[in-house]
């Protein structure tokens, strides 16, 4: 039997008209991180002159990248935290509007990409350490036009 | 005075309203990766001050990247394995980088090989936030 109530209907035609599986709702929250966060904790047991590579590699995993400077070696480990948010201030017209449905997206985000850098001397004994946070830079941003 | 919606129609419109939420929002999980795995045995085979530049190649393949350093020549060999979960509104990619360096001397004999996983397993998570709310 079919339903007579029009409430029934708008329901079924709003219900047909969202039925775009790729659209998305009224607001959205993503996160993309690149490894593990490296805390001080994690590198207390590094001394400078006394370990080597070897012991670097087997508690922290293998940098991402070795630069050369000078006489010494530079590994650098990066780990990178992303965060957006995104809101559809017009979603709700769709209900109201349905053949017209403008978006009004509002959000942001950032991107903090942290470094750990360990120097290594040509016998590959650490020669110094340091962190470099930005991390700071990441987070969920719902209001766009802020200084 | 009766509903304008009959008790019979209420779970059909539930129904409906739970069926508009999940195809307008919907859940994925998906998988990726780049560059190949090296096999932890390979790896093994190379000896420092013993294999040479062209064992390396044989063993491990081209690298992705050479990097000349203080005399030294580098083989840069890198690995990236993504799983992201979408659920609802909420979406987190996560990202791990796995790297090797074969360390090469002026002579072109290994001097060093430096291979290990980053901390941490890589999990499948849909929350973005740090908990609770972060």
């Amino acid at each position: 039997m079919m339903p007579r109530n029009p409430l029934i209907y708008l329901i079924l035609a709003l219900t047909l008209m969202s039925l775009n599986g790729c659209s998305q709702g009224p607001v959205t929250w993503r996160r993309v991180t690149l490894n593990q966060t490296i805390s001080t904790e994690d590198v207390i047991f590094i001394v400078p002159g006394k370990t080597d590579i070897s012991a670097v590699v087997e508690r922290l995993g293998a940098p991402n990248d070795i630069l050369a400077s000078k006489d010494e070696i530079v590994t650098r480990y990066y780990f990178t935290d992303g965060k957006y948010f995104k809101a559809n201030y017009g979603w709700g017209f769709r209900f109201l509007i349905p053949f017209f449905a403008p978006d009004l997206d509002l959000g942001g985000g950032g991107i903090g990409r942290d470094v750990f850098q360990v120097t290594y001397d040509n016998h590959w004994l650490v020669r110094d350490h340091a962190f470099a946070f930005h991390s700071r830079s990441s987070e969920f941003l719902a209001w766009p036009f802020r200084d | 005075m009766k509903s304008i919606i009959g008790d019979y129609m209420k779970p059909f419109l539930l129904g409906m309203l739970i069926l508009n939420f999940l195809t307008i929002t919907g859940c994925a999980f998906i998988r990726g990766n780049y560059g190949e795995e090296l096999g932890q045995g390979d790896i093994t085979t190379i000896q420092k001050g013993i294999s040479t530049r062209a064992d390396v190649a044989t063993v491990l393949g081209a690298p992705d990247r050479i990097i000349e350093a203080n005399g030294r020549e580098i083989f840069h060999y890198y690995h990236y394995d993504v799983k992201s979960g979408s659920v609802f509104i909420f979406s987190r990619t996560n990202i791990k980088s796995d790297d090797t360096f074969v360390i090469l001397n002026g002579a072109g004999v290994v001097e060093e090989v430096v291979s290990g996983k980053r901390k941490g397993p890589l999990e499948f998570q849909f929350w973005p936030f740090d908990w609770p709310f972060r």
